[in-house]
């Protein structure tokens, strides 16, 4: 299935999607979920009055096997997920438009188009000192109404995505004085 | 607010009497490995459906698919290692 059609002459200009560090921070928590079994005996230890309760976590133990495998596979699932809804969010740029498509989780999702030839205004925005020198930012592109406003947020590279889009948008045609 | 030191824990001995006649630990195990599995089956339907009809995520589709599934059962295998299934 096709996310929208593609007008006679219009073609994928570019695809992108949210820079892949602000992807490895969603995957933090499940990260650390999936290191939390093995890392709590270790600390315990370290705890005298908390010794006793290392013992519970002894993997050798057939139920500890059964509950670690089904921890593990439940972090792992999340963690694949967010991988799932991370590709599935993305902004495309046609000669003609850009689309936007959300995945904000499972069966919700939204594909929006905004004619180039509607936009009047691209504004990129890089903050802060590590997405400076990582290049990433956000572009926001507002057409002539204003009742419609893009805003890609954390992507790579903003000026270039905002030069490119700029490039695609037709010229005005100048009014003929006859 | 008592100043005795902390006791390791230990479950309640005769947490097993709450059990229904009949059921053993091992079988509350088993069911309750169950319910874990059968969550991931649906949740990784539902993923697996959203990579397949989406055309514009299909090349990391089948790789992506294929790398849950496999890391997955490696999972799953170790949980049943556990169990008297395997």
């Amino acid at each position: 299935m096709k996310e929208f059609e593609l007008e006679p002459g219009e073609h994928v200009v570019r695809q992108l999607r949210r820079h892949w560090l602000l992807f490895l921070g969603e995957l933090l928590p499940y990260a650390i979920l999936a290191i939390l079994p093995f890392a709590v005996p270790k600390l315990l230890v370290l705890a005298p009055p908390l010794v006793g309760y290392a013992g519970f976590f002894n993997y050798s133990e057939p139920v500890m096997r059964v509950a670690l495998g089904a921890w593990l596979l439940m972090s792992w699932t999340g963690a694949w997920g967010a991988f799932t809804k991370y590709f599935l969010n993305a902004w495309i740029l046609t000669s003609q438009r850009v689309v936007t498509i959300k995945q904000r989780g499972f069966f919700r999702r939204e594909v929006s188009s905004l004619l180039l030839a509607r936009v009047q205004d691209v504004t990129t925005n890089v903050t802060g000192v590590l997405f400076s020198l990582l290049g990433i930012g956000n572009i926001k592109v507002q057409s002539a109404g204003a009742d419609v406003e893009f805003t890609m947020r954390g992507i790579p590279r903003p000026e270039q995505m905002r030069d490119l889009i700029m490039k695609y948008i037709p010229e005005e045609e100048e009014p003929k004085n006859n | 607010m008592s100043d005795q030191p902390l006791q390791p824990f230990a479950p309640p001995a005769d947490l097993l009497a709450y059990l229904p006649d009949g059921v053993s630990a091992g079988a509350m195990v088993e069911w309750a490995l169950y319910i874990v599995f059968a969550f991931w089956a649906i949740y990784t339907l539902v993923a697996i459906y959203h990579w397949l009809k989406y055309s514009h995520a299909s090349w990391v589709a089948f790789p992506s698919i294929a790398l849950h599934l496999l890391i997955s059962f490696a999972l799953v295998t170790y949980a049943l290692t556990g169990t008297r299934i395997i």
